[in-house]
């Protein structure tokens, strides 16, 4: 077993946030793959959300009512071992960045 | 030209968003391109706005929701998937006494069209010398930076800014949309209004219409002594984190919004090079035949002297808009414009 | 329940509403029909839930289109055909053989043509600008024609292309030219939000073939043997020197025009539940039960298969790497530009850490 926490993805083609709706699952339940896990609404349309892996639902990171950020913890997962869950390894959550303000390159202000 | 009855105005305060007329209000760049539609539309009779999905779906990016319900069918309309023959009715339509305000729903789908904004309503004037008038606001969600399919983010003004007879304009914020549309709207001319989809949900004050710099204004978002970042769209924003990044190092960059594509704010970009010293142009378009190109000309026609260092471009490459992962890598990194910074602070 | 679920309940409902007929089709080849609707609906679902999951940045669906493109497809020569398809095509290019990793590397944003080879598989790069594609395959036909080839190429569009002008000319210059070619029209009732009433003027899609000088046949889309039946009559005729045809599949796009779309804001509930009991699948089902044409255990077995190679092809395209950035220089040119080449090493000199 491996929790895995899956993050709010865009929905729609460069949205920033979605609301949850209602929860399908509670902690503690048993989930399928592709089992839907909550609803949530974009300023697009209302959409479920397919659990990505099979195991048992560990945390819900959000109430009903809440709104979220994409990349914004939703939901942890306890995958069951096999061959689900090692199916596509770091990609199943992740979001399209905005890139992060990280920075390699340093500046010295100029002579006055 | 502007009709802006009494009447109008009374109807834009009665919004149903709620928006207080006291304070600004804060809405998402969508909902500001929605406002101005709103307020266009009320205010001059003569106002149009159709394509496709604009009218009971409210527009792929729902820039256009309620305006059919408000104005009725035929003042907000869908079109059949027709993009060449959109902005062909806004020809016929601006010669019959109407001023269209169409929407290509994305920029990949403004390429089908470009007989008719180049060869049609770009010159229409011109051909008719002064006859017939094109108030044409051509409305183009554009740029990338939403991982879209292909065709769904292109940069389009350099393209249009060539063409004699457009004008172009992107805005970088809720507030600037709100203007720059109004702007747009009220102008005889055509105009190009590239919006960035990128932006589009982001919120910010939007004060209520009234007074706004002339069409061709630049605008100093953020002020700075040490060099001049120049941008438009979305990229303004990639500007102000390189900016904030810069400042701990000591290094205060100005960042301009041209806000404008054509015409371009010549004496403002000259004005804060002769404060700085320095620029460095920063768009997503491919680097060659960019309009980075014409602001880097500009300004060293009007501030030859100021200059301590060449004018740097940072730039889209030479190639397609890239899908998903590789779209990060070809838009302007924070990194790319820093090291451009550091150049031309170097120089 | 997960969605695929549903698929079982659909297939053993006796009560299907519009018998269609088999009629001198061959065994092996609705049972391959059967067998690419289902793995084509299976597969659909799990695109959708990729999208949901965050893998895909938008998707597609091509719900309840099955029919118009496994039977299509299927009439199709795959050793010399060559398929222009827009970006709904899925089952087609799952029906004619394309790679189906490569294929949805494409609604992975991957690559925006997909990973698959067009040239060889014969199934063009997925096209976003609908209407685009059309002129192309009067162009490629015409090609064929001029080198005295066997092939013929059809073009997929939609109700919503045909309003583009680059069909209306396709059209007119495959009449003119009398190129092999089929004009395919899938007229899914909804171009986006916008109803066939208020963008094909006069009804049909098919009538229009009239005034470009070639036959218009409309078929009832969900109905894979008519499907299969009117491509392959094109075809027959394209190939045999009689010129283009223009195919208008009757069907139903039950699902949203894309994963970032709400259909809810522009048609009604009634209407997709009576094309639900239209849906093609169990509607071919039925039939190959009725006519005695499989055995008791085929639907089960055929479901096995299909979620078997499903899960692969989705294991497939969640794993499949990211093209590194040097891809963007490698593939504008055959020759690039000097420009070009330095630009690629000034990237790949500030990418470096």
């Amino acid at each position: 077993m491996a929790e895995h926490t899956f993050l709010l993805p865009d929905l729609g083609e460069g949205l920033v946030e979605a609301s949850v709706l209602a929860w399908l699952v509670a902690p503690g339940d048993t989930v399928e793959r592709n089992q839907p896990l909550v609803e949530v609404e974009t300023a697009k349309s209302a959409v479920e959300i397919p659990s990505p892996h099979a195991g048992t639902v560990a945390r819900l990171h959000a109430a009903e009512g809440a709104t979220l950020a994409v990349g914004a913890p939703l939901v942890t997962i306890d995958a069951a071992a096999g061959p689900d869950a090692a199916a596509g390894p770091g990609i199943v959550g992740t979001v399209p960045d905005e890139e992060p303000p990280a920075r390699r390159v340093r500046l010295r202000p100029p002579p006055e | 030209m502007t009709t802006s009855a009494p009447a109008a105005r009374g109807e834009r305060d009665g919004r149903a968003d709620g928006a207080a007329p006291a304070r600004p209000a804060v809405l998402t760049m969508q909902q500001a391109i929605n406002r101005a539609l709103a307020e266009a539309l009320a205010e001059d009779p003569r106002t149009l706005v159709f394509g496709e999905d604009v009218g009971r779906l409210g527009g792929v990016f729902r820039v256009t929701d309620g305006l059919q319900r408000r104005f009725g069918e035929d003042r907000v309309f869908d079109t059949p998937l027709a993009e060449s023959g959109i902005v062909g009715l806004a020809v016929g339509l601006a010669m019959n006494g109407w001023r269209p305000v169409p929407e290509l729903q994305f920029d990949g789908f403004a390429y089908p069209a470009v007989d008719q904004i180049v060869n049609q309503v770009a010159r229409m004037h011109y051909r008719t010398r002064g006859a017939a008038p094109m108030p044409v606001t051509l409305r183009v969600p554009s740029f990338g930076g939403i991982r879209a399919p292909e065709h769904h983010g292109e940069s389009l003004e350099a393209l249009f800014a060539h063409v004699p007879g457009l004008k172009v304009c992107a805005p970088s914020s809720p507030a600037e949309a709100h203007q720059l549309l109004l702007q747009s709207v009220r102008a005889d001319d055509p105009v190009v209004y590239l919006e960035p989809k990128a932006r589009y949900w982001e919120r910010g004050p939007v004060p209520d219409d009234g007074p706004a710099p002339p069409v061709g204004t630049s605008r100093v978002v953020r002020p700075g002594r040490h060099a001049t970042l120049v941008a438009w769209g979305a990229m303004v924003h990639r500007c102000l984190q390189v900016a904030r990044l810069a400042a701990e190092d000591g290094v205060e960059l100005e960042v301009v919004d041209l806000r404008w594509l054509k015409p371009i704010d010549a004496d403002g970009l000259a004005a804060s090079v002769a404060r700085t010293r320095r620029a460095v142009v920063v768009h997503e378009a491919p680097l060659t035949a960019g309009l980075g190109a014409e602001v880097a000309a500009l300004v060293q026609e009007r501030a030859f002297r100021s200059l301590a260092a060449p004018v740097q471009r940072v730039t889209g490459f030479d190639v397609p808009y890239p899908a998903g992962p590789l779209e990060p890598k070809y838009l302007p990194t924070v990194d790319r414009v820093l090291l451009a910074v550091q150049r031309v602070l170097e120089f | 329940m997960p969605v695929p679920d549903r698929t079982v309940a659909e297939v053993l409902d006796p009560a299907v509403p519009d018998p269609i007929d088999l009629g001198g089709l061959p065994t092996d080849l609705l049972v391959d029909c059967y067998r690419h609707m289902l793995t084509a609906r299976l597969l659909d679902a799990e695109a959708v839930a990729l999208q949901r999951q965050g893998v895909f940045p938008a998707y597609v669906s091509l719900l309840g289109q099955e029919a118009a493109q496994v039977g299509s497809a299927a009439a199709l020569d795959r050793g010399t055909d060559f398929v222009f398809p827009t970006y709904r095509e899925m089952a087609v290019a799952l029906a004619f053989g394309v790679d189906m990793v490569g294929y949805l590397a494409s609604h992975r944003a991957l690559w925006h043509g997909g990973y698959y080879d067009p040239v060889r598989s014969r199934f063009g790069a997925v096209n976003a600008v609908v209407g685009g594609p059309v002129p192309h395959a009067v162009g490629w036909a015409l090609g064929e024609r001029l080198r005295g080839g066997p092939g013929c190429a059809i073009a997929y569009f939609g109700d919503g292309a045909s309003s583009e002008g680059d069909v209306h000319e396709a059209m007119n210059m495959a009449g003119v030219f009398r190129t092999p070619v089929v004009f395919f029209c899938q007229n899914n009732q909804w171009a986006l939000s916008v109803p066939n009433h208020r963008q094909i003027a006069g009804g049909s899609v098919a009538a229009r073939a009239a005034g470009y000088g070639m036959p218009g046949v409309v078929v009832d889309g969900n109905d894979v043997a008519a499907v299969y039946r009117a491509t392959r009559e094109a075809l027959d005729r394209a190939r045999s020197g009689g010129g283009p045809t223009l195919v208008e599949a009757r069907t139903y796009r039950l699902a949203p025009h894309s994963t970032s779309d709400d259909a809810g804001r522009y048609r009604d509930a009634e209407e997709e539940r009576y094309w639900r009991g239209r849906d093609p699948l169990p509607r071919l089902a039925h039939a190959l039960r009725s006519a005695g044409l499989v055995g008791p255990d085929f639907f089960e077995a055929a479901e096995r298969d299909a979620r078997g190679r499903v899960t692969r092809i989705r294991e497939g395209v969640a794993s499949a790497p990211e093209p590194p950035g040097t891809d963007m220089f490698d593939h504008v040119f055959r020759e690039p530009t000097p420009e070009l080449l330095r630009q690629r090493a000034a990237w790949c000199e500030e990418e470096r850490p």
